[in-house]
């Protein structure tokens, strides 16, 4: 495998002194994010994010299965994450890398172990049947700052999302197919989302929101907090790097609850927009069967 | 319910790619990325030419044989048409990441192992072509490719071009074909029962679809009757277009 | 020149009528043709077709990011580590590497080489390109033995990747007539206030920005990047140039 580019010393130098007079590469300010975009596809639960020039896509899907013996009230629910060689060609399939890993650890204690699907919802039949509800994460561009966009990826997919209704009559268990009854959307709680930090300087003293690929290759720490917009914390996760001053943090942490409440407010407005778009569509399909028949 | 819609593409779409395009026709969505040459591993070193590694990767699920499968197809089709002698040693890489399939409404899907759609294949192809020409790869031609389906529809045969899955479901049998620009036959895949006639049947329809010749040489006969005929989108004329605007734009400083 | 604007795909049949018949030069084909004997000149590229009967020469013109080596460009190098006789250099992401002999400085001996640790740039020229062989490099013109502005890049400043068109717009003679690109005049002219900022532009697609000032550097990696990427002609350069100033200004 091509060993990953790594920038030079004449890049790695400009970036960190730049930083130190608050200048970025793209001109950004140090606390602001790059131009975000969120879209969704055709079929529930494809979620399409773009940050600056990385992009993630997500794909979330459902079937039936039978529940863990140790739970048998609750539902599955994974998140599977992936950096392929579209990626980078220095990243092969099934071989998971650093990054790779720490991203799906992140996106599992943001999502999943946060309790934003309510898993029991999943259960059909006790112990016998429950839904296993399954995120994709590709990762099409990597320009830095994954763990933001995946998780807004993730969020928005699951969000999207409609599985298959089901009825429960005399102990029979009916699975309906899209066509007799309209999917019916996951039981959601609460919208959690990542905000990471990257520190600079000796001490860490210069924090910086969206750092770009070139941006975390000299980084000297990061801290990724996630929380929803009524500023719950689900986790703060600060992976070694240099010590940052706790009074520093809490500044990041105030910070972050803006940040995420425009996540939360772009997604709704997507949302509604998607909704709006599909009625229409849904109309049209609907009148298009007919006359097939 | 054939979709009728036309095939839309979107080039450099992922801007750290050497090539990239985004494809949409028939329902189907895939993005593909292209870096080469670039330095090949050494089991896969070729020492007079080019390693073509083709990756397709499902929306959904892990892939599996299927995806092993198509790979495989496309690899040996795809090394065809680039000029892998130009590069020896190194590793041309096309990654193929399906975004949108469209649904059979009338089945539940076990989604967790991802299984393919065989006609996806038109699509993988096209986007692969597209985002070579976008990453300048040499190529000794283009291709254009096409699926169809023969179903029985009331004791009648009847060939319907861009299959939907539920289509599919019903269809005795699907065929994907793909063309050079050369009009050669460059992939020729069928799946279900047929008989030899009813292939050459399939085939004069792809062709008829992949093969049109250009415009200007479009006055006769045969066209207007081939046009009615199959009503499918010309895709020669589809890729030209999509190229040529491409090119205009980067030249523009010209 | 600019008349002749046939888009071509690769494998399509060029119109015999185009191709220059000189009677005394012998043919020459550029980049992104091929010539399958005995007379079939066929695209491999999907571009323009550029012919030019005086020269008796035709070529396609196209854009890409991906660099392969062509012997005599000069290019933006990053080393990648040493060994007992040369460096050896990176040209672009993922590619086998490029071997930079030590002795290819201006007057460099065994004691007296340019000593580079990884992750430097070299700006040097390719000595050698071969199908068959990785690239060679020289920082030094071998029948001169002059360095002619080629050696390790030294000094504050950044590099920006753009595309190959780009970099060999930039690189023409006469980038603002011919090439359409007069953002580095205009930065260091009137609209820019005339900043003060040297560049090394690699054909490999990277261009170096240097100067003591980091606003200027980053002002001048924007507008190289966002010249080629918004495909931007002479006026909305010019817009593009003033904006970017203002915006510096009021950041102080």
């Amino acid at each position: 495998m091509p060993r990953e580019a790594e920038p030079s010393l004449n890049e790695k130098q400009f970036v960190i002194q730049a930083l130190q007079e608050n200048l970025r590469l793209d001109g950004r300010e140090l606390d602001q994010y790059r131009p975000l975009e969120l879209s969704f596809g055709d079929q529930y639960g494809l979620a399409d994010v773009k940050l600056g020039k990385t992009r993630v896509l997500a794909k979330a899907t459902a079937e039936v299965t039978v529940p863990y013996t140790d739970r048998p009230l609750d539902g599955i629910f994974t998140i599977a994450t992936e950096l392929g060689p579209m990626t980078s060609p220095a990243f092969e399939v099934n071989r998971p890398t650093e990054t790779e890993v720490l991203l799906s650890r992140l996106l599992e204690k943001t999502v999943r172990r946060s309790g934003a699907l309510d898993t029991e919802s999943l259960c059909l039949v006790a112990g016998q049947k429950c839904w296993s509800v399954r995120v994709d994460v590709h990762v099409l561009s990597h320009d830095g700052n994954l763990i933001d966009a995946s998780c807004l990826a993730v969020v928005a997919a699951l969000r999207h999302f409609r599985k298959p209704d089901t009825s429960m009559e005399a102990g029979v268990l009916t699975v309906y197919t899209p066509a007799e009854r309209e999917p019916v959307p996951l039981s959601w709680l609460h919208s959690p989302f990542c905000v990471t930090w990257s520190f600079f300087g000796e001490e860490g003293e210069i924090a910086v929101l969206d750092a770009t690929w070139i941006e975390e290759q000299v980084r000297v720490g990061s801290c990724t907090v996630s929380l929803n917009k009524h500023g719950e914390i689900c986790q703060i996760a600060k992976l070694g790097g240099t010590p940052v001053e706790a009074v520093a943090l809490l500044q990041c942490v105030s910070v972050s609850l803006t940040k995420v409440k425009e996540f939360s407010d772009l997604l709704d407005r997507k949302l509604a927009e998607d909704l709006k778009r599909r009625d229409k569509g849904g109309f049209m399909a609907e009148l298009r069967a007919e006359n097939d028949r | 319910m054939t979709a009728t819609t036309l095939p839309e593409a979107a080039l450099g779409v992922l801007p750290r790619a050497d090539g990239s395009a985004r494809y949409s026709h028939a329902g189907y969505t895939v993005t593909a990325s292209v870096n080469g040459p670039i330095e090949a591993q050494r089991r896969d070193e070729h020492a007079y030419e080019a390693h073509i590694d083709v990756i397709v990767r499902p929306a959904a699920g892990v892939g599996g044989t299927r995806e092993r499968h198509l790979e495989s197809i496309l690899q040996s089709s795809l090394a065809q048409i680039i000029l892998v002698k130009n590069f020896p040693r190194s590793l041309i890489q096309i990654v193929l990441q399906v975004e949108d399939s469209p649904e059979n409404d009338y089945v539940n899907t076990k989604l967790v192992q991802a299984s393919l759609n065989f006609a996806i294949m038109p699509a993988l192809m096209q986007t692969a072509v597209l985002a070579l020409l976008s990453a300048a790869v040499p190529m000794r031609a283009t291709a254009t490719a096409t699926a169809v389906a023969i179903m029985h529809q009331d004791g009648a045969k009847q060939t319907v071009v861009d299959p939907h899955p539920r289509d599919i479901e019903k269809a005795q049998s699907v065929h994907v074909l793909a063309f050079t620009s050369h009009d050669e036959l460059l992939l020729a895949e069928s799946e279900g029962d047929f008989t030899v006639k009813e292939w050459d049947n399939v085939y004069e329809t792809a062709r008829g679809i992949c093969c049109r010749s250009p415009p200007q040489a479009k006055e006769g006969m045969a066209m207007l009757l081939d046009d009615e005929s199959t009503g499918g989108p010309d895709m020669r004329q589809f890729l030209r277009s999509t190229m040529g605007f491409k090119v205009a734009a980067d030249l523009h400083w010209k | 020149m600019s008349n002749d604007r046939l888009f071509v795909l690769p494998g399509e049949t060029i119109d015999p009528s185009l191709i220059p018949s000189h009677p005394k030069n012998p043919l020459r084909l550029g980049p992104g043709l091929r010539h399958i004997p005995p007379s079939d000149i066929v695209p491999t590229v999907a571009g323009q077709l550029i012919t030019n009967p005086v020269k008796n020469f035709m070529s396609i013109e196209y854009n890409s990011t991906h660099y392969i080596p062509s012997q005599g460009d000069i290019i933006l190098a990053q080393i990648l580590r040493s060994t007992t006789d040369f460096y050896l250099c990176s040209l672009a992401p993922y590619t086998a590497p490029a071997t930079l002999p030590h002795l290819a400085f201006e007057s460099a001996t065994k004691k007296t080489r340019p000593i580079l640790s990884p992750g430097q740039l070299v700006y040097a020229r390719v000595s050698l390109a071969n199908a068959h062989m990785d690239p060679e490099l020289e920082c030094v013109h071998a029948s001169t033995g002059k360095a002619d502005g080629l050696g390790p890049i030294t000094g504050p400043g950044c590099v920006f990747d753009v595309s190959l068109g780009f970099a060999r717009r930039l690189l023409m003679a006469r980038a603002v007539e011919d090439g359409g690109v007069g953002v580095l005049d205009m930065l260091g002219g009137e609209e820019g206030g005339g900043l003060a900022f040297e560049t090394a532009v690699g054909r490999n697609g990277r261009v170096w920005v240097g100067s003591d000032n980091p606003k200027t550097v980053v002002i001048v990696g924007r507008a190289l990047q966002e010249t080629d990427r918004s495909r931007l002609g002479m006026e909305r350069q010019r817009r593009l140039v003033k904006k970017l100033v203002r915006e510096m200004r009021w950041r102080d």
